[in-house]
């Protein structure tokens, strides 16, 4: 990068299905504010203000203009980001592209999603092209479950790992204060709940929450002079997908699909041979537990086709070799505009050992953070301890 | 003295907006030619040779103009599906369909995307599988109007057994 760039401060709100108690802009001021104490910031010293936010979830257009006040962003530089599941990776990454550029030293990215207000399935079906496949649009729901059909059928998975997941995300959840989804169940209770879609049930899915999550992105010299434990963002990669091919509905494709090539190219960028090894954590965007074990193969974590095993050997549990997850995860709160910011700040978090208790038991030097969304995108962000890891 | 629960307000509201939706050139020969003659036509890149439906003027991939059309079999394999229980609105006309149902992405022969439509099977997971040979059943065509739902859904062709998963 131009510049190096760090996360210097973050907060997030806590997360729930119900936020009647605040509006829009009384919700994103929650996590402005936290953001700003985490920093030991005043807004004053904001040059710039992005806001990732989904275009009409909520029933509002311009939601940078409206909420100016909760944001801080009055009479200040910013725009706004919409991009899908990715949107809150995608505003870190354009603040930290912002920073590296030399034009500004202090950004101030946040993320939000209030689902209550509006319907979210509605209004995703317009992501599906409106002559060609919209009439079947089956919400996020129907996509992973025929991906979950096709990675049963190739690599002989059962309904039974997909409840794994869904126990580790949940327990997890339990240890992180601001999750959504805080359960104490079991394997038995992931099987036992709800068919949505054959064979993802209830308990497969993330719920609809409601939240924010900020964070304050700072140049070296800033960083070094402001910050106690700046956390250094590495590298970013984003890659497309495009609609109507293959992806993760067929698991064996051969086609340069976006989460490898994107793992592949940041990689590449740090000098990364085993993922295993280079990194200490890993928070992934997960919003079905089907979506985690490809993850764990496209990123490289075990070879294809062995993802369900990962789960199955409990590598990825908090204490095991590999973490994944251990806020809990997309599985457990999904406030979109926020979820892949929440990626970011959490692996952020397990760096400066400040998790508390969902800090992985082995220390943390770097992080691998993933953004998803529609219609197949990525957004990977590498966070490291120092400049020289 | 009882307390007073605190009072939130939060007022519903509904946003209907029409919309017309040009198909544009590409589209519209493929919806013309479904419409009219019952067939299906996919577009080849010059350069990866991709043969892509929706039909797309430019390939994503290569960046280079699709010229050649290509009529697709309407016999296909299925790639991946689900068996659907909730009751999901089609967004195109307001109504649910009525589930369970089953439906999924089918690769028709000679195209290299896969298409999603219904698939006219009992919602059993012994009777729709990975790979289960399909195809695709049209309106008759003074019912067609020229888009997707034109197709009524894919059927399984006769004859088949879902394969039993191998013992090792």
């Amino acid at each position: 990068m131009k510049r190096n760039v760090a996360i210097i401060g973050g907060g997030q709100t806590y997360h729930a299905a119900r936020r009647h108690d605040v509006d829009q802009a009384e919700m994103v001021n929650e996590a402005v504010r936290k953001a700003l104490l985490d920093a030991q910031m005043t807004m004053d010293e904001i040059d710039l203000v992005l806001l990732g936010n989904m275009e009409f979830f909520e029933g509002v257009h311009m939601s940078d203009c409206w909420l100016v006040h909760g944001t801080g962003a009055y009479g200040k530089e910013g725009l706004k980001i919409t991009t899908g599941g990715t949107v809150g990776a995608t505003t870190v990454c354009a603040g930290a592209h912002h920073v590296a550029s030399g034009l500004f030293d202090r950004v101030l990215c946040i993320g939000f999603e209030k689902q209550e207000e509006g319907d979210t399935g509605a209004i995703l079906s317009g992501v599906a092209h409106p002559l060609w496949g919209r009439s079947l649009a089956g919400a996020a729901v129907g996509y992973f479950a025929m991906m979950a059909s096709s990675y049963m059928a190739a690599w002989g998975a059962t309904e039974e790992h997909s409840a794994m997941v869904a126990v580790k995300a949940r327990q997890n959840a339990r240890k992180n204060p601001y999750a959504h989804l805080k359960l104490d169940i079991t394997i038995q209770d992931a099987l036992n709940s709800r068919m949505l879609a054959w064979p993802i049930r209830m308990l497969d899915m993330c719920p609809a929450s409601n939240g924010a999550c900020a964070m304050i992105l700072a140049d070296e010299k800033t960083a070094k002079s402001r910050c106690r434990k700046p956390v250094w963002i590495r590298a970013m990669e984003t890659a497309h997908n495009e609609q109507f091919e293959l992806d993760w509905r067929d698991v064996k494709t051969k086609r340069p699909i976006f989460s490898k090539v994107c793992a592949e190219r940041l990689y590449r960028k740090l000098g990364v041979v085993n993922p295993v090894d280079y990194f200490d954590v890993f928070e992934i965007y997960e919003p079905a537990t089907w979506a985690e074990l490809i993850w764990y193969e496209n990123l490289g974590l075990c070879a294809p086709g062995e993802g369900f095993r990962l789960i199955e050997q409990g590598k990825t549990e908090i204490g095991g070799p590999i973490p994944v997850n251990p806020s809990g995860g997309v599985l457990s709160t999904n406030c979109i505009g926020a979820s892949a910011m929440l990626r970011v700040w959490e692996a952020a978090l397990q760096i400066r050992e400040e998790a508390g208790e969902h800090q992985v038991s082995k220390p943390v030097r770097r992080a691998l953070t993933t953004g998803y969304g529609g219609t197949n995108w990525t957004v990977m962000t590498a966070l490291s301890r120092t400049l020289d890891d | 003295m009882a307390t007073k629960e605190k009072e939130w307000i939060s007022i519903p509201m509904t946003v209907d907006v029409p919309y017309r939706f040009a198909a544009g050139e590409y589209l519209t020969k493929t919806l013309t030619e479904l419409r009219d003659n019952g067939r299906i036509y996919a577009v080849e890149c010059p350069k990866c040779k991709r043969v892509q439906l929706p039909p797309r003027i430019v390939c994503a991939e290569c960046h280079v103009k699709n010229e050649r059309w290509v009529e697709l079999a309407l016999e296909g394999t299925l790639a991946g599906f689900t068996i659907m229980y909730l009751p999901l609105t089609d967004p195109t006309t307001g109504k649910p369909h009525e589930p369970p149902f089953v439906y999924g992405s089918v690769r028709l022969d000679g195209a290299t995307s896969v298409m999603d439509h219904f698939v006219d099977v009992e919602p059993d997971r012994e009777k729709v599988w990975v790979g289960m040979r399909c195809r695709v059943v049209l309106r008759p065509r003074e019912e067609r109007i020229g888009d997707l739902s034109d197709i009524r859904f894919f059927e399984p062709l006769p004859g088949q057994k879902k394969p039993q998963p191998s013992t090792h």
